[in-house]
């Protein structure tokens, strides 16, 4: 696999990435489920996951960015493990909605899980790394600029519903409106 | 409000990657993601509400 060719993959993880966003946003607005504290820091998780590829895309792919995205997914599973396991008992409806026989948080630990698959599957490919060296950055297409600031804005606009659900308290364990629009009005 | 600041400092940490250094943007990345753990703990210390 060439630099370009892995900087592409990159590009369309990313591209991955803000649909996972994309979706938890929609579930959050149109089936009006507000994220619980642990489905935010699963959200922040995959966020998070979009630094590596980020700076594969603008520095070039280095194993270290591959390592970081490694460690963000495997925060990112623990966390919707913990879930998983709080409504594991016989009986349990589980948190929020399901989608297709499974609920939000099973999804997120199954994409996590799928993460740390696909990075060490681009781990395999050397050939990515033969220009390392000092960190040079890559010129890049609209394809990879878009996707960077898609997924650029999605985080940035989940700072503002997080700040509206949340306001500036702790996030309720079972949140059932928007803080901050509920004192507002 | 935690949760806004975490989502607030991984966009910080993307314009770095995107825009600024790539040393700053990685230190950057570790202090959000300990901080993320030190949340998750924070609240898996919470007293569950059993009811059985």
């Amino acid at each position: 696999m060439t630099r370009s060719h892995a900087i592409t993959l990159n590009a369309v993880g990313l591209y991955g990435i803000a649909c996972v966003l994309a979706a938890a946003f929609g579930a959050q607005l149109w089936l009006n489920e507000l994220p619980c504290p642990l489905c935010l820091l699963q959200r922040i998780q995959f966020a998070l996951l979009a630094i590596g590829p980020m700076l594969n895309v603008r520095f070039g792919p280095r194993p270290s960015h591959y390592a970081i995205s490694l460690l963000t997914a495997a925060a990112g599973a623990a966390f919707a493990m913990r879930q998983i396991l709080l409504h594991i008992m016989p009986g349990d409806p589980g948190y929020g909605s399901a989608l297709l026989g499974y609920h939000y948080y099973t999804w997120a630990f199954i994409g996590f899980a799928v993460a740390m698959v696909l990075i060490a599957a681009m781990l395999l490919f050397d050939g990515q790394f033969s220009n390392d060296g000092a960190a040079q950055e890559v010129p890049t297409n609209a394809f990879v600029q878009a996707a960077v600031w898609l997924v650029i804005a999605l985080t940035a606009l989940n700072v503002v519903s997080t700040l509206l659900e949340c306001g500036f308290a702790a996030c309720p364990d079972n949140p059932v409106d928007y803080q901050l629009l509920k004192r507002g009005g | 409000m935690e949760f806004t600041g975490l989502f607030l400092a991984i966009t910080i940490v993307m314009l770095v990657a995107w825009l600024g250094s790539r040393t700053v943007a990685m230190v950057l990345f570790a202090v959000t993601l300990i901080a993320c753990v030190a949340t998750y703990l924070h609240h898996a210390t919470d007293a569950l509400q059993l009811s059985f």
